[in-house]
């Protein structure tokens, strides 16, 4: 009996940690569909913003040496602003061009935007300094028998619903939620109607991107390691979390997150630990390959 | 055909012509080191030939060309140890087991979007890698593969850097005259139509995901191929050689020299794989790693600039056409 319940608080415990971890992707996940919404690109890029999220606020921190709370601000409003200086100069000029064109233009930005990063501040894994967080931070916050929830998962969980919360109700309840819903139905119908198609999507860009860096900041601090590269396995993997719930639907990337997200801790855990990402791309590609529009399906789905 | 220096084919035989004499200047110590970069061009010119077909003459983003890449160099390099086979067996077993994962790939993702395509295809490459790194019975994984027998012609086994210049030079022949004959058939014209309006093709009988599939299979079929080459020219190969990365660069070498256009993806191999040996050399290590910032850019720029590349694609048979009706047009031009 005992080694049934050793078992069970064990598989309990990866849920925990899967949740947390599918929160995060569907930070990501989140700017990929809205983008992909309005302007029906893929922003390879965006895994790109959600790194130098994290590194923006390691440099804040480590090096400028502000306090952790207004870091984090500070690093969501400039990855909104590079969000938007990506689209206007590097998606914009495209927008009438045929679509492999935007394609590799994302894939360039992205690969250039890495470099960049690997220029900057090196190749080597960087870690936040310990003292970032108020020590409980690291203490348990919930314990169930053997399982345990700590503050810290317990904040990204609760920004991650917050976040999510506030952005249905911008895109639902709002002037520009409302445009972004129009742009992604017909841009030009929408351009017609007097919305200024242009802002609406830096307007996306913007969101999106900040709920990116947001992202990046939050693994930063759970998984205490950042580096140049780890934008572009999770900015797939959040792809994947997009495209596993529909893409250009919101609810939808949250459930795909999640749900790749305990798939992955849980694949890692019982399968194989080698084959951690393989995991994830197994599950994308299976997706895409049988179900391409999603577990919210397309008819369903509202597009943002 | 005109002599005119712009005339493609031109260009092409002075390239050839060059790349015929360029073993024998004499250079004294650093002609092997040389002779390795040409034939390392010439190899990138093979397999820009092959991603070519994808992207340039189909109008699909294939990210996971690389893996195809690595299936053909795992497959020569573990047949050659095992089994001992002579080369003229391997590149065709290579190739075929190329072909055979771009059909298995391809036959049920071709029917998607170009989007998803593109994705499938990057998720395939890592798989691939990531295969290659953990099955250790069969790759021995990241401690690579060392020891795999250098290619022998008629029983003499090659050893010499001119050699294998002269077999990759022989490669790149073959591949060039089957592209070209690919690109004047009516396989060919039908990729092109796919191409340029996928409606109006499928308007015209053309059976989309059956003129897709080819187009990846051919193309696997060349990366293999590559791959093959690469193992046997290389004689050890490594899971890290078969990164994403390398989709990148090649991708980036027929962007550069132009899209679809067979002259301008092999000047594009020719420009940059000898200056991403320059940059190896003039740039420090640290800055070196991140030279992919360089080609990042490129694509960035070649885009919104040029999207055509060096050299713009053009139907061979379309430039009487064209100057027709230039002629015709004459007045309004």
């Amino acid at each position: 009996m005992e080694s049934l319940f050793d078992q069970s608080s064990l598989f309990l415990q990866q849920l925990v940690n899967g949740i947390t971890l599918g929160g995060v992707y569907a930070l990501i996940a989140v700017g990929y569909t809205m983008v992909y919404g309005v302007i029906q690109l893929i922003n390879f890029a965006h895994g790109e913003i959600y790194m130098l999220g994290a590194f923006l606020a390691y440099t804040l921190v480590a090096v400028v040496g502000m306090p952790f709370f207004p870091a984090f601000v500070l690093t969501l409003l400039i990855c909104a602003v590079l969000g938007v200086v990506l689209d206007f100069v590097a998606y914009r000029p495209l927008r009438k061009a045929p679509r492999l064109a935007a394609l590799i233009t994302a894939i360039g930005m992205s690969i250039f935007l890495q470099n960049m990063a690997m220029l900057v501040w090196g190749s080597q894994i960087k870690s936040y300094p310990r003292d970032i967080l108020p020590p409980f931070f690291s203490e348990s916050a919930i314990t169930f028998g053997d399982v345990s929830l700590s503050w810290l998962q317990l904040f990204i969980l609760a920004i991650t619903l917050l976040s999510m919360i506030i952005l249905h109700l911008t895109i639902h309840k709002t002037r520009i939620g409302m445009a972004m819903r129009a742009i992604s139905q017909d841009k030009t119908a929408s351009a017609l109607m007097g919305i200024g198609v242009n802002r609406v999507i830096s307007f996306t860009f913007a969101i999106g991107s900040a709920m990116g860096g947001m992202a990046g900041v939050l693994v930063g601090l759970y998984y205490n390691a950042i580096f140049p590269t780890m934008g572009y396995v999770a900015g797939i993997k959040a792809f994947a979390a997009a495209v596993l719930g529909g893409i250009g639907s919101v609810p939808g990337a949250m459930l795909g997150g999640g749900v790749l997200g305990i798939a992955e801790v849980m694949g890692a855990g019982y399968i194989s630990s080698e084959y951690r990402d393989g995991i994830s791309y197994a599950v994308m590609i299976a997706v895409i390959l049988f179900k391409p529009s999603g577990l919210i399906g397309k008819q369903n789905a509202e597009k943002v | 055909m005109s002599l005119s220096p712009k005339n493609p084919r031109v260009l092409f035989l002075a390239i050839l012509f060059l790349a015929v004499i360029l073993p024998w200047i004499p250079l004294g110590p650093s002609t092997n080191y040389l002779l390795r970069v040409l034939t390392s061009a010439v190899l990138y010119m093979i397999l820009a030939l092959g991603l070519n077909i994808v992207p340039g003459f189909t109008g699909l983003l294939d990210l996971g060309y690389v893996g195809f890449y690595g299936i053909g160099a795992y497959t020569s390099g573990l047949l050659a140890i095992h089994y001992d086979l002579s080369l003229w067996v391997i590149l065709p077993l290579a190739a075929a087991n190329g072909a055979l994962w771009g059909v298995l790939l391809g036959a049920p993702t071709l029917r998607l979007t170009g989007d998803y395509f593109a994705i499938v295809t990057f998720g395939f490459s890592e798989l691939v890698v990531l295969l290659i790194r953990n099955e250790l019975w069969l790759t021995r994984g990241p401690m690579g593969l060392p020891g795999i027998p250098p290619p022998a012609i008629f029983g003499y086994a090659l050893t010499q850097g001119w050699q294998y210049f002269y077999l990759a030079l022989f490669l790149l022949l073959v591949v060039l005259v089957v592209v070209v004959r690919l690109e004047n058939s009516r396989l060919g014209r039908a990729w092109f139509a796919i191409r340029e309006d996928e409606t109006a093709a499928q308007c015209c009988g053309i059976s989309l995901i059956r003129y897709k599939v080819m187009a990846f299979a051919a193309s696997a079929a060349i990366g293999a191929m590559g791959g093959a080459f690469y193992a046997k020219w290389f004689r050890f190969i490594h899971p890290d050689m078969f990164k994403f990365w390398e989709s990148i660069l090649i991708l980036c070498l027929i962007v550069f020299g132009g899209m679809g256009s067979i002259a301008g993806t092999m000047l594009g191999a020719l420009i940059l794989i000898p200056l991403t040996e320059v940059l190896r050399t003039a740039l420090p290590q640290s800055m070196f790693n991140a030279r992919y910032l360089i080609y990042g850019l490129l694509l960035v720029l070649m885009m919104r600039l040029r999207p055509e590349g060096l050299i713009p694609f053009q139907l061979s048979r379309s430039r009487k056409a064209e100057q027709a009706k230039a002629r015709l047009l004459g007045g309004e031009e």
